[in-house]
């Protein structure tokens, strides 16, 4: 996105700061010193292997991790310790990869879990009906009962009800044919140019990656490996890096 | 007839008895020893009620507010802190409930009290006398269970305890405060227990101790059942009848001791129970 777009764009997402950000479970540390800037209004794509720490940095970022060690801040407050609850009040959204839905409940309900009170729901709804029209026609639902590429973009349309500041997103490209894979990154990138909406997203599909953000970092065995912008060399960069 | 009549008022005074335990369980995922204990209180209510000379039935609702309060403090000071250490959770909460047993000795005595009939007298029902409290105990299970699936169903407290039953990490990912909706539930299924106790004063002895027996038939019955409230039910009427059944046709004691029995033979053959009725 260019400089010109950005500003163009109702600047209201929050600029999230990892300063040295040190996190895991028990008695191993996953996320080893993490420092990161993601400037309000970018997309940032987190890449990296398997276990190499990006979904528990999202989750740290979140609260649901504990933090360690270094500093999270967004707009420059500091949020470590703050709980996901506090977190999500703050304009945070998030689209976990493991057992992202209540598969058990409606599509609407998986939907109004996403906001706080139920006067909010309808405007919500509607803001998501826009980037995925078949929602609306069926909210009652089983959410278990979707396609997989329709749960994804259920997953996502639960992350955008609040029209997030920043907004943290876990593979959701994985498993997907490309054309939902195009209706993702479309709805990403129209939220951004609606909302200015600030975005993390981990990735292992590149393409999708260098398609909607404009950084890249690698995580390495919970360490950021390399970063840069998505520049037309910026694919042989990373494949160097994923490869080893 | 009459037999069947049993049958529904048992099944339908195990499950007043069981609901609040189900609700704790559900969503805290701990079993509340002390839910024993919230049934005594409930009853003492009702002996409070008739001392300060109320209304019997404005026991009930006193019960319930009680009850439900003293679930808000045994949550937040007793069982939130061992929120990570479920077994010390539990462990807790059967200390809870012998604390909780001591004082009331120590405020009542050890005697059994006396409480007025919430309703009395009976009703011709096929042409043959029946108690007419137990058919409103049997009245007071359904509305109980209609308002608490209305609660489930149709509230947002309720949609974000499904939620954290079915999934609670997602449930804190996506900004639901899980801390509130397990306060909120304990509370809640103290109450009911609270309510449950004031119920079940026409029925049964009122002592320090009397909570007790009712807490391994409401334990049994909600291991069964495994935090689904349809499965509740079931297991209520299944077991009721059981117990029923046994009691008239072979021995009271045998018919004590059914539920306790067919739930461990249950659990035995489907570790899940009923809830996948």
């Amino acid at each position: 996105m260019s400089d010109a777009a950005r500003q163009s764009a109702d600047s209201r997402g929050g600029a999230l700061t990892l300063d040295g950000v040190t996190s895991g479970y028990g008695a191993v540390s996953i996320v080893k010193g993490v420092s990161l800037k993601v400037a309000p209004g970018e997309i940032v794509a987190l890449l990296g292997k398997n276990g190499m720490g990006k979904t528990t940095l999202l989750k740290t970022i979140l609260g649901m991790v504990g933090l360690r060690g270094g500093a999270i801040a967004v707009d420059g407050v500091s949020v470590a310790g703050l709980s996901p609850a506090k977190l999500v009040a703050l304009g945070v959204g998030y689209a976990p990869q493991e057992q992202p839905l209540f598969q058990d409940l409606s599509i609407r309900d998986n939907l109004r879990l996403a906001v706080s009170s139920d006067r909010l729901l309808p405007a919500a709804l509607e803001r998501v009906f826009g980037h995925f029209p078949f929602l609306a026609d069926r909210l009652a639902q089983r959410a278990g009962t979707l396609s997989g590429g329709e749960q994804k973009m259920l997953i996502l349309a639960r992350a955008l009800m609040l029209k997030p500041r920043l907004l943290l997103i876990d593979e959701i490209s994985e498993g997907l044919q490309p054309s939902v894979v195009d209706r993702i990154a479309a709805a990403l990138s129209a939220e951004r140019a609606a909302s200015g909406a600030t975005m993390l997203i981990v990735e292992q599909n590149l393409d999708f990656a260098l398609r909607v953000a404009d950084r890249w970092a690698v995580l390495k065995l919970g360490e950021i490996d390399d970063e840069g912008a998505t520049s037309p060399d910026a694919r042989e960069r990373i494949l160097r890096h994923l490869s080893v | 007839m009459l037999l069947i009549l049993d049958i529904l008022t048992t099944a339908g005074i195990l499950f007043v008895v069981s609901i609040g335990l189900l609700a704790v369980f559900g969503v805290l995922k701990i079993i509340n020893f002390a839910h024993g204990a919230w049934l005594t209180i409930g009853a003492y209510c009702a002996v409070v009620a008739a001392k300060l000379g109320l209304n019997p039935w404005a026991a009930l609702p006193l019960a319930f507010v009680i009850g439900g309060a003293l679930g808000g403090l045994a949550e937040h000071f007793i069982i939130r802190p061992l929120y990570r250490r479920p077994l010390d959770a539990i462990l807790a909460t059967w200390g809870l409930g012998i604390v909780i047993g001591q004082l009331i000795t120590l405020g009542f005595g050890r005697d059994v009290q006396m409480t007025p009939n919430l309703f009395s007298g009976t009703v011709e029902v096929f042409g043959a006398d029946y108690s007419a409290y137990r058919l409103v105990a049997l009245g007071a299970a359904v509305v109980i269970g209609v308002a608490f699936a209305l609660t489930i169903e149709g509230t947002r407290l309720g949609l974000s305890a499904r939620a954290v039953i079915m999934n609670e990490t997602l449930a804190r990912g996506l900004g639901i405060d899980t801390a509130r909706v397990r306060l909120f539930t304990f509370m809640i299924g103290a109450g009911l227990a609270a309510l449950a106790g004031v119920l079940l004063t026409p029925l049964t002895s009122v002592d320090p101790n009397m909570g007790v027996s009712w807490l391994i038939g409401a334990f049994m019955l909600v291991m069964v059942a495994d935090a689904s409230f349809l499965a509740l039910g079931v297991a209520c009427l299944v077991f009721g009848a059981a117990q029923v059944l046994i009691s008239t046709f072979v021995s009271p004691i045998l018919g004590s001791i059914a539920i306790a029995v067919l739930a461990a033979l249950v659990l035995r053959i489907s570790p899940k129970g009923f809830s996948r009725a």
